[in-house]
């Protein structure tokens, strides 16, 4: 036993300086295959996530070195959902490689200054919120550039109705009395349904109640036409947005 | 008082032991749930009527248990002569007494760090058979329990988890044995059905699902690949004495969405198989989905019905299979005598006079997806049936969804994912509904709906109440009438529902008992 506590200490550190030795265009390629057969049902065709966090934008909070990738994808995370795989470690170094290739492909190309005064400019904040200033009605930003790829991002703003989540579909519903009250989905079961108003209110309201209910699965977010440049700046800015502290 | 008290200890002693003559006759004593369905017909029904349409509406919460467990809780509970065994997930099993929810002891397995299991580390409840409780485990071991204090008794391994082998399926008693299957069918296992000896835990058979070369059925697999069929068996099935036969369903041939390493029908894959229960040997088959490529296993409860069929009395089974279609089969030859899809299906064009699909074109998974009826979770799934000899009617969960079908490429490799696709589920913006359902079970006619907003997980409990109880992913547990499908009582208990209800007696009370979130939720009638 006394033996063994060095040994172990020294393969830990052999391991925390693991270089990566399968990062050929070929590794990536076989990475993605990988990839796309065992992580993507959580983590998203690209990686870009769903179940499972977004491996696209290069943080990870279980550990970002090569050699955490490598044990977090062989062993599995524990308190997590996140399975371990049964590979031996060269065919999980390409997966490893593939997420670097996409974390490269990350940075987008704008200047975050700019794209922050662009966001002033367009009114963003009366519905969207930064580090708790702004509106309630549209998703918060604050850690936009963890959760979204830079690509996904970019796409929101040009075109709003390309991916709305569940959450910002908008009900329409006609009280007992028969007055007009819309809002943002919030909860919905097959009894009841909960929503914030354009007033930033919540309501509650039992379905047997209503005297007309409709929701639509549209954003309300207008598009904002802008010059490529502007878009690349307002992109680089909510990918910037990311939680303070924690690992990079 | 000493001799009355060493009289009741003997009586209670005696009473206590579960015997396979009770377990047969099962419907003589409404006030226990001995077995995964009740009792061996599969009907998933309680004979008690204390609860009823007239007065469900005072019902209220006895008790809760609320597991310590982050896992999704799928069990049945068991009650017996008054304590209530449940599994608790991973591959824990808890003992209460059923009066009070106070627990009795608690069996912890400890598992390897890496076990892969496609969908959660769950499992579906225990079998108990005289002083022992059986447990199976996601790192596909069988375990004897004592049923007084928990411990061990025997413990052996069923299959190797490193190759993606787990059970988590619950133990079904036939006499001596303990009957348990195989989970794993995307994870490339070669599948098959076990027969335990109870007392030693020794193995008395295995029926492979997916047969060797020079067994009847392996010429329907091409080159090497019965080798990695999947055909696991990981819902719990049904026994016929009169045939002394074991009747269960075979789940998906691996890889699930991409058939070509595999032409062929694939036997016994999606198939429901008649087994003799004392050697293991196939009776009969009938395969609902031939190469399946959509991952439609056959794990339902097989529903065991002697009744007048097209003029005469014939020993049945009725079967709602994950693809759509309702079944009505002959339990003594497994010959297809009626079906009728029961949910949106976009595949097939009907069934032929044997009962085989009439394929629609263009219904494989494709590299740019698929769109079809029935989704990849069916449009039923695991979670039980009901038949009432009350109503005569059949009662399920259903899905109204579809999913996006991709094919991929897939190599296997052990104990790795051996699926080829990456499927949509659930398509973001079209995410379907469900409903509870009742059929005529004799022509798979819709009586009743009762619409659900999402898709439910939740198996259904019928009862001499003439009350059909189920729940929703929502978190509310509800009782219908049975002959009508109107709401009679609802509650939410706040968590997501994955498990199916049960019904005992306690203390001169009708206690209905169903998993919601991590907790059991036990309710009576309010007042003595």
């Amino acid at each position: 036993m006394r033996l063994l506590a060095p040994l172990a200490f020294a393969a830990l550190l052999q391991a925390q300086e693991a270089k990566n030795p399968a990062t050929s265009t070929a590794d990536v390629a076989a990475g993605a295959k990988t990839f796309r057969s065992h992580c993507s049902e959580c983590h998203g065709f690209e990686a870009q996530g769903g179940r499972g966090p977004n491996l696209a934008s290069g943080v990870f909070y279980h550990g970002s070195s090569d050699a955490e990738l490598l044990r977090n994808i062989s062993d599995g995370i524990a308190g997590t959902e996140m399975p371990g795989l049964f590979y031996s470690p060269d065919r999980v170094w390409q997966v490893v490689s593939y997420l670097r290739s996409l974390n490269a492909r990350a940075a987008p190309a704008g200047d975050p200054a700019k794209g922050a005064a662009i966001y002033g400019a367009k009114g963003c904040a009366k519905c969207h919120r930064i580090d708790g200033s702004g509106g309630r009605l549209g998703p918060d930003l604050s850690q936009i550039g963890r959760a979204r790829s830079a690509e996904h991002i970019r796409q929101a703003i040009a075109t709003p109705n390309a991916d709305v989540r569940q959450r910002y579909w908008f009900v329409s519903a006609t009280g007992p009395e028969g007055k007009p009250v819309s809002g943002f989905l919030m909860n919905e079961d097959t009894y009841t349904v909960q929503f914030m108003d354009l007033g930033e209110q919540l309501h509650s309201m039992n379905k047997s109640d209503l005297r007309g209910y409709q929701v639509e699965m549209k954003s309300r977010m207008p598009p904002f036409p802008m010059p490529a440049a502007d878009l690349d700046n307002l992109t680089a800015y909510l990918v910037s947005l990311r939680p303070k502290g924690g690992s990079k | 008082m000493k001799r009355l008290g060493a009289l009741a200890l003997a009586a209670m002693t005696a009473s206590a032991q579960v015997t396979f003559d009770r377990l047969l006759n099962a419907a003589k004593e409404p006030g226990q749930w001995m077995t995964y369905s009740g009792a061996y017909n599969g009907w998933r029904h309680s004979p008690l009527d204390q609860i009823r349409r007239e007065n469900v509406s005072s019902l209220q919460v006895k008790w809760v248990y609320q597991m310590p467990t982050t896992h999704l809780v799928e069990t049945t509970p068991l009650v017996v002569d008054g304590i209530m065994y449940f599994t608790e997930p991973p591959s824990n099993v808890v003992a209460v007494d059923a009066e009070t929810g106070r627990q009795f002891w608690r069996y912890r397995r400890e598992l390897p760090s890496k076990i892969n299991v496609c969908c959660g580390q769950v499992n579906r409840g225990v079998a108990v058979l005289g002083d022992r409780v059986f447990v199976g485990t996601v790192d596909a071991h069988l375990v004897a329990l004592d049923r007084r204090t928990g411990d061990v008794l025997w413990d052996v391994e069923v299959a190797n988890y490193r190759h993606g082998y787990s059970v988590t399926v619950a133990p079904l008693i036939v006499k001596d044995m303990v009957i348990s299957g195989i989970a794993g069918g995307e994870y490339g296992i070669r599948g098959f059905l076990d027969a335990y000896d109870a007392a030693t835990g020794k193995r008395r058979w295995r029926f492979w699902t997916i047969p060797g070369p020079g067994e009847k059925g392996n010429e329907t697999w091409s080159g090497e690949s019965w080798k990695t069929g999947g055909g696991s068996t990981w819902v719990t099935g049904s026994y016929d004495p009169s045939q002394n036969a074991i009747v269960w369903g075979v789940g998906n041939p691996s890889p699930d969405w991409n058939g070509d390493s595999r032409l062929g029908d694939n036997l016994y894959s999606d198939s429901a198989i008649a087994l003799d229960a004392d050697t293991g040997k196939l009776k009969w088959h009938f395969q609902f989905v031939p190469h399946d490529v959509h991952d439609w296993d056959a794990v339902q409860v097989p529903v065991l019905v002697d009744d007048e069929f097209q003029g005469r009395r014939r020993k049945l089974v009725y079967w709602a299979h994950r693809n759509g279609f309702y079944y009505v089969l002959d339990r003594e030859t497994g010959k297809f005598l009626a079906g009728k899809a029961f949910a949106t299906q976009t595949w097939a064009k009907g069934l032929d006079p044997n009962g085989r699909p009439i394929r629609l074109p263009n219904i494989d998974p494709s590299p740019e997806g698929t769109y079809i009826f029935p989704g990849v979770q069916g449009a039923t799934n695991w979670y039980s049936p009901s038949y009432s000899p009350v109503t005569k009617l059949f009662y399920l969960s259903t899905w109204e969804n579809r999913s996006v079908y991709r094919k991929g490429e897939q190599e296997y490799t052990p104990g790795n994912r051996y699926i080829g696709s990456v499927p949509l589920i659930d398509l973001p913006d079209d995410p379907g509904w469900g409903a509870i359902r009742a059929l005529n079970p004799k022509t798979g006619d819709r009586v009743w709906e009762y619409k659900l907003h999402t898709k439910p997980w939740s198996g259904v409990l019928s009862t001499a109440g003439n009350l059909v109880f189920g729940g929703s992913d929502e978190g509310h547990i509800f009782a219908l009438d049975a002959a009508t499908g109107k709401e009679m009582w609802r509650r939410n208990v706040g968590g997501i529902i994955r498990s199916n209800a049960i019904s005992y007696m306690s203390k001169g009370k009708q206690v209905v008992a169903m998993a919601a979130g991590s907790s059991i939720f036990t309710f009576e009638l309010a007042g003595r």
